[in-house]
């Protein structure tokens, strides 16, 4: 069980890991798709690289920036003493 | 006071039961294969096709059949991350995502990545901005949520009137094509089938509510993924030699965009906001595959991406997933498979795109005069494809395809053994079936917890809850039927259309509910009904002719306006009392007990205290 004055640290703690999740991914995802085109002229596995990064390299951000999350929040959470009992 | 929740012991065998399952699915197509060589007859095989998993579904359903509520609306918060994430997965991807993505990714190529880096996006944001919160809050229904976050009926009663439109839309719009899937399959009426699919979603969910939903959405969720996989892999193998479809298609895809360059295929500069969505008809190919922002512009992509994102992120009939999950760590990682299994889909669909689209230039770069194919020919019987002229040589404009036939022609077109078309099919109807379970489980809830019951915070004890419950998913199931049989939408359009309604009511409101503590029941109640409003005018206007914005992104306006009246009113009314900033705190904290069990017990203690 978190200890009172531990909960305003946790809770600030667990803002900055929000922003770090998401302020990166959200820039990626908004910025790649309009550069697509200037990069489709290289190349990767055979894929025009424009539309690699916008079809499998979201993908793959998007699973590593959940499963950074996932890692770090527990982190966080065990840190402040803020994780379930079980 | 420390009261200790017993730890919901995770069953052990789940795997050895899916995995038999998925022995049983594959047996009946192995099944399948060899009795068409021994020349039985192939409707009474694609018959076979469709019904022997329905019976498996049918056997899962009523073998999960449950007495306990919380068993009835939470699958008794016990469903390992894996498989809570394939059904998160699944029932975001469903027959929409199986059947309309692939024909979208097929027609515009590139553009139609919005769809997937939206929903993508949108699970991102669900894992760090609201999962943990919702799951340590443990309510079954968005609208309970929200009611007892703000501790207003009102609130509750307006919010479960308002996400049942959403969840109608998506219901009907799966129902469809899962239903177009299985007349294909069986050569059935539509009406013979919908009255199938009314009976099948009725046993497969009404024994057990979220419990039944839950197996039954894994059984559906592996066979759908499984079973669009399978033929894309075999293709993957005859064109490339390696059956790994979903990274191998590069190549094919450069040959792709060089025949396109052959063909003369024009490089559109659409305006900003133009937002050309293909109708689900027959139509030739439109732009090329890899080149970004020919049908829709690149403002409009973004745009209709962000409102994919908050749709997806808010969706009240997948949110309810998470109370499933056995805790706030597992309801995190359910989003790390959801996000991956997602992704798995979005490239399987976008291998077939390309493959389908190297048949096609393939005939159409062949010099010399025009003839056609047997593949060619067996698509027009089917209905996926027309054949404008037959002049000296084919062009671009001379071959119609049909947009949600695509999935199909490609097991036709690479020459596959029939039975691999039924089993696409099959799949389609699994993953329609998971879709439509989630949507019609989540707005059954609905109805019988926040509308039936909203008005009071004491739901009945025992056989009287559940049977509220399972009158709910009757009529859901009843309204999904309905409305698949009577509306003649686009079922993508419906489901963007539900979409961008669920994310401008629910998602400002939802954010703000964990993310800033002066939130007041007001605010909540303004934002609600302001994003409600505002995107279903925008959807009305935009369907109009010449309309600045497309129906589609109606919720470009509806979320910033949802925002604003949110915050504004709470600012213009009383700051929450004590009690309700209390309630803040414990949801932001991941340990402790489950709100919603807390809150439902005080509520009773109370009532005894007054009674006494």
């Amino acid at each position: 069980m978190i200890e009172r004055r531990e909960r305003k640290p946790y809770w600030r703690h667990t803002k900055w890991q929000m922003m770090a999740s998401l302020l990166p991914f959200m820039a990626v995802i908004i910025i790649l798709p309009l550069y697509a085109d200037r990069l489709n002229s290289n190349k990767f596995l055979g894929f025009p690289l424009g539309y690699f990064l916008a079809a499998h390299g979201i993908i793959l951000i998007a699973v590593v920036t959940v499963a950074i999350f996932v890692r770090q929040q527990d982190a966080i959470d065990h840190w402040h003493g803020a994780h379930e009992d079980n | 006071m420390a009261i200790v929740t017993p730890a919901r012991s995770v069953n052990p065998r789940l795997g050895a039961y899916f995995g038999i399952f998925l022995s049983g699915f594959f047996a009946i197509a192995l099944l399948a294969l060899i009795l068409d060589g021994l020349g039985v007859d192939g409707g009474l095989l694609s018959l076979a096709m469709l019904l022997g998993p329905l019976l498996l579904y049918l056997g899962i359903g009523a073998s999960t059949a449950t007495t306990d509520p919380l068993d009835f609306f939470a699958a008794g918060r016990r469903v390992p991350a894996f498989f809570n994430g394939l059904i998160l997965a699944m029932a975001a991807f469903g027959a929409t995502g199986l059947v309309t993505f692939t024909g979208l990714l097929f027609m515009i190529g590139f553009d139609a990545l919005f769809i997937a880096i939206g929903a993508l996006a949108g699970f991102v944001i669900m894992a760090v901005m609201l999962a943990p919160f919702l799951r340590k809050f443990g309510a079954f229904t968005v609208p309970s949520y929200l009611g007892r976050r703000f501790d207003s009926r009102p609130l509750r009663i307006v919010t479960g009137v308002l996400v049942a439109v959403p969840m109608v839309m998506v219901l009907g719009a799966e129902i469809k094509l899962a239903t177009e899937a299985a007349v294909l399959l069986s050569g059935w009426s539509h009406a013979q089938v919908l009255a199938l699919f009314f009976l099948v979603l009725l046993v497969t969910l009404l024994p057990g509510g979220m419990r039944s939903m839950t197996w039954t959405s894994v059984a559906q969720g592996l066979a759908a993924l499984v079973a669009v996989i399978i033929p894309v892999a075999i293709v993957a193998s005859i064109i490339t030699t390696l059956p790994l479809p979903q990274l191998t298609h590069g190549p094919v895809l450069r040959a792709v965009g060089r025949s396109e360059a052959v063909q003369g295929l024009p490089i559109i500069l659409p305006p900003l906001l133009a937002f050309d969505l293909p109708e689900p008809g027959l139509q030739p190919i439109m732009k090329r595959f890899s080149d970004p922002f020919g049908a829709i512009g690149s403002g409009a992509f973004t745009l209709s991406m962000l409102s994919m994102l908050a749709g997806v992120a808010a969706a009240p009939w997948l949110l309810p997933r998470l109370a499933a999950a056995p805790g706030v760590y597992e309801a995190r990682k359910t989003l790390g498979w959801a996000t991956f299994l997602f992704g798995v889909a979005v490239m399987t669909a976008s291998s077939v795109a390309v493959f389908m689209r190297d048949y096609l230039l393939d005939l159409i770069a062949r010099s010399g005069p025009a003839v056609v194919p047997p593949w060619l020919a067996e698509l027009a019987k089917q209905g996926f494809a027309s054949i404008n002229e037959t002049g000296t040589q084919f062009t671009v404009s001379s071959i119609n395809i049909a947009r949600d036939g695509v999935l199909y022609s490609l097991p036709i077109a690479a020459g596959l053994p029939h039975m691999l078309l039924d089993l696409t099919l099959a799949g389609v109807v699994a993953g329609g079936l998971v879709a439509a379970s989630a949507a019609a489980t989540a707005l059954g809830h609905v109805f019988s917890e926040d509308l039936a019951l909203g008005g009071t915070w004491e739901p009945p004890h025992g056989a009287t809850r559940l049977h509220l419950g399972r009158a709910g998913i009757w009529l859901a199931v009843g309204l999904g039927i309905l409305g698949a049989a009577f509306s003649s939408a686009d079922p993508l359009r419906l489901v963007l259309w539900a979409l961008a309604l669920a994310g401008s009511t629910l998602f400002p409101v939802l954010v703000l509910s964990i993310w800033w503590k002066r939130m007041n029941g007001f605010g909540a109640l303004a934002g609600v009904l302001t994003g409600f409003t505002v995107t279903t005018f925008g959807i009305l206007s935009g369907l109009g002719q010449g309309a600045a914005l497309d129906s589609t992104m109606a919720a470009v306006l509806g979320l910033p306006a949802a925002a604003v009246a949110a915050i504004a009113v709470t600012l213009a009314t009383p700051a929450p009392g004590r009690h309700v900033l209390e309630f803040v705190r414990d949801i932001r904290v991941p340990g402790g007990e489950i709100l919603y069990d807390r809150e439902m017990r005080t509520q009773r203690l109370k009532k005894q205290r007054q009674l006494a």
